[in-house]
């Protein structure tokens, strides 16, 4: 079904009553700056001032890692972001509101609102503790605020009140249902759901694979809680394994609102729309394509 | 603060160097340039080490508690501007990230000189040439904290600025022209570069405007074109954006100028911040440990009136304990004994901290202090050893080792603090070693204090002799055996402060009823009483 994709998630992103959005990769090259782009481009439709940062480094030309082409932020007037400052354009200026004491991979972090459209590269602060401030600030200088998250450092989201969209791809997964499988399991960590009261048994700090192996061995029937899903330190199969054999839950859940998925990856491209499909039927959340500029379910 | 050629390392440990340090650390950066290399003062420079502890006393006196931890406050959150003005100094021009720290420095040299206005002991950090560099920034100021590269600073920055908004504006509507055509062809949304189209959708040739950059059997991944009127945009836009970087170059290279020429100043100006975070630290540090300041003598001596040695007294105000202050008169070196936990090592330490915070131009935690600028502060014995290095050395080895070294210092005058030294041989030949070394540093001048349970040291060394007044009664174990209430216990019982006996006078050690007080088998003491008694 054709749609205008950032103007969907952005109305998901209303819907839920968030300030913050987080946008959560399953791994790299899997379109995360893209949908970023799409709902930022929402927004500006809309005529939201938006707040742009990243956990880690996003918007250069090239990924740092691998040397593949990235896609560029240009970012419209007004816009507010948190950058180091090494990397902001030198022309044309940015308005800096402030200097920060929080150190990224590239030196000091900086807020800045854009002043004239120009690229930007987005290199926030690597630390959680520090993300979650950064958040806050950035809250208080836009309506909205737009974080390029990672897989890696979902700890950001914990004590956060932030809608998250997670992002899956060709780029991260050598087949189609390996990449469904993955995405699967995040979300299925991500949406753990809140406990509801009764028998509990709490897991103070991570829960493990070998947390979860001892639980299954002693045949745990009460409900396993946790504070919140970032400390479910499960991927891949061993998550959905645990979910599948243990009720587990927690006391602050998250608010997962769709999905994006991208087709097309560096070494291999799958087919778009049961690609889709398939992940819309194994999240059951809303997923869009933003490359086809097509919702899926 | 460095204490090297005043203090060894085990010295500085045992006599609180770091907690002393970390006290009187400034806030921020310019104070930390400034505190790394603060030295001690050495002998003959009691007149400037006074001064200096006058000083931070005067600011302590004139200067609120809330005044100071609001210099601290403004010191803490200062940017550091040195590196924009040394790079402006050599010809480089400032980007908008220095501009911004150069005018939050300047913005703090403000606050600051207005807190400290009342307070003559402190430097002024805004001089004229400040102000002019202050003055020609304030154009940018953006909102409370920020800066921007502002029409104001230059006429040309706004019309290029405009220049490059409508060139934008008309590339965009180019392309948004191209994009919207092929939409239409396409009956989909492009609002990417890059974006997909499924060959079964297509119902026809791919459409003009559109390059197709990679194909799978089912989709073609595609880019918009663009056209000469895209291109010819885009040439306006780039054009215009070249005009743009042109002018904010010309607008930072002038605004570096004027750094660049009033980089001495500056540079002045960040000192004097330094110093002024420097000495507001000591202050606080004075005001909060009710210092004062001490009478310097060219002599190894060491008076002290109610001194405290202040990590313990911290300590024991955390667990809501007073510390017992101690009175010393002490000229060349002395004995001191006392009872088992009755304050003989804090005594030690008290002495060691008073005559370090004076090295260094402090004022000393004590009613009132007269002592020596000391060249050398030596620890040995107990708490020496901290600093094992590994060897195969017993205790009693590495505290000959230590003295051996603490003798071979040619530094005068000097002052010795002895813990139990030699405790871990024979009592006679400990005995023996501690006397000679007494005597030793009799010899060479020196000023110390050796604690001991070795009885008739003083008297065979010839040397004062001084105790710890120890226990007011019988000490009696709470009945639970708590080790916290049993120290309770024995802090209220013992008398901390410090008598000078006469001839040899040992007290006993309180050992028995010290073991007995936590917690030893009731059978165990009985015996060791029983042991005690004359055959």
């Amino acid at each position: 079904m054709r749609a205008r994709i950032g103007e969907s998630i952005l109305r998901l992103w209303t819907e839920s009553g968030a300030r913050s959005l987080f946008i959560v990769g399953t791994g790299k090259n899997v379109g995360k700056t893209v949908a970023m782009r799409a709902i930022y481009g929402a927004c500006m439709q809309e005529g939201i001032t938006c707040a742009l940062t990243s956990i880690g480094r996003d918007g250069e030309a090239a990924d740092i890692g691998d040397a593949a082409p990235k896609p560029r932020l240009w970012l419209e007037p007004a816009t507010v972001i948190a950058t180091a400052a090494s990397v902001l354009p030198h022309s044309p200026a940015s308005e800096l509101l402030a200097l920060t004491p929080y150190q990224t991979a590239a030196g000091p972090l900086v807020y800045a609102r854009v002043r004239d459209g120009a690229f930007y590269e987005l290199i926030g602060p690597p630390h959680a503790s520090n993300l979650r401030r950064v958040v806050r600030d950035l809250c208080a200088l836009a309506p909205r605020t737009l974080v390029d998250g990672a897989v890696d450092r979902i700890a950001a989201l914990a004590g956060g009140e932030d809608a998250i969209v997670v992002s899956c791809g060709a780029g991260a997964a050598r087949t189609m249902s390996e990449a469904i499988d993955g995405v699967r399991a995040l979300i299925v960590r991500l949406r753990t759901t809140r406990f509801n009261g009764g028998e509990a048994r709490r897991i103070e700090g991570a829960l493990t694979p070998a947390i979860v192996a001892q639980l299954l061995r002693e045949g745990e029937t009460r409900a396993v809680v946790v504070r919140d899903p970032t400390q479910i330190a499960l991927g891949g199969k061993a998550a959905l394994h645990a979910f599948d054999r243990l009720t587990i839950r927690c006391e602050r859940p998250l608010k997962v609102i769709a999905v994006t998925v991208a087709s097309i990856g560096a070494d291999g491209a799958f087919e778009p729309r049961s690609f889709a499909h398939d992940v819309a039927r194994a999240t059951g959340l809303p997923v869009f394509d933003v490359y086809a500029a097509e919702y899926a379910a | 603060m460095n204490a090297a050629g005043l203090l060894d390392g085990i010295s500085a440990q045992a006599i609180g160097f770091a907690w002393l340090r970390d006290a009187v650390a400034p806030a921020g950066v310019y104070g930390d340039a400034q505190f790394g290399a603060i030295v001690p003062f050495v002998p003959g420079q009691e007149d400037e080490a006074r001064e200096r502890a006058a000083r931070i006393c005067r600011v302590a006196s004139v200067l609120e508690p809330s005044s100071l931890d609001e210099v601290r406050d403004v010191a803490r959150n200062v940017p550091d501007a040195s590196a924009a003005v040394a790079r402006a100094s050599m010809g480089d021009p400032l980007d908008d990230v220095a501009l911004l720290e150069l005018q939050r420095f300047f913005d703090a040299c403000e606050r600051l000189d207005a807190l400290t206005i009342h307070c003559d002991d402190l430097p002024r950090t805004l001089g004229e040439p400040v102000r002019i560099c202050a003055r020609i920034l304030e154009a940018g100021r953006a909102g409370q904290l920020g800066f921007y590269l502002d029409e104001r600073f230059d006429a040309s920055l706004g019309s290029s600025r405009e220049t490059l908004a409508r060139a934008q504006a008309e590339y965009e509507s180019a392309r948004g022209r191209a994009s919207a055509a092929v939409a239409a062809a396409l009956d989909r949304e492009i609002s990417l570069p890059e974006f997909i189209v499924m060959r079964g959708d297509l119902r026809g040739p791919v459409p003009a405007g559109v390059r197709v950059v990679r194909e799978t059997p089912t989709y073609l991944l595609c880019e918009l074109d663009a056209d000469d009127a895209v291109l010819a945009a885009l040439r306006r836009r780039d054009e215009a954006a070249v005009a743009v970087a042109g002018a904010e170059a010309l607008v930072r290279e002038r605004l570096s100028g004027v750094i660049r020429a009033n980089a001495t100043a500056l540079d002045a100006a960040m000192r004097a911040f330094g110093e002024v975070d420097v000495l507001a630290a000591a202050a606080r540090f004075t005001q909060q440990h009710r210092c004062t300041v001490a009478r310097l003598e060219p002599s190894a001596t060491l008076v002290l009136d109610s001194a405290r040695f202040l990590p313990l007294e911290v300590e024991l105000q955390r667990e809501g304990r007073a510390c017992t202050p101690i009175d010393l008169d002490l000229a060349g070196v002395a004995v001191l004994t006392g009872p088992n936990m009755g304050g003989k090592s804090a005594a030690l330490r008290t002495c060691g901290f008073a005559a370090v915070c004076a090295a260094f131009g402090l004022p000393v935690p004590a009613q009132r202090a007269r002592l020596g600028l000391f060249a050398d502060i030596a620890w040995l014995g107990i708490g020496s050893d901290a600093e094992r290095d590994g060897s195969l050395l017993s205790s009693f080895a590495r505290e000959v080792v230590q003295l051996r070294d603490v003798l071979a210092r040619d530094a005068r005058p000097r002052l010795v603090l002895i813990d139990e030294f030699a405790r871990t041989t024979t009592p006679r030949e400990g005995k023996a070693l501690v006397v000679a070394a007494i005597e030793r540093l009799r010899e060479l001048g020196a000023c110390g204090l050796v604690a001991t349970h070795l009885g008739g040291v003083a008297e065979a060394a010839g040397t004062r002799h001084f105790a710890v007044r120890g226990l007011r009664g019988i000490l009696k174990a709470p009945p639970d055996e708590d080790l916290g209430r049993a120290l309770e216990t024995l802090a209220a019982s013992m008398d901390y402060t410090l008598e000078e006996v006469s001839g040899d006078r040992v007290r006993e050690a309180d050992a028995i009823a010290l073991a007995s007080l936590l917690g030893i088998d009731a059978r165990v003491i009985d015996a060791a009483y029983r042991a005690m008694e004359p055959e």
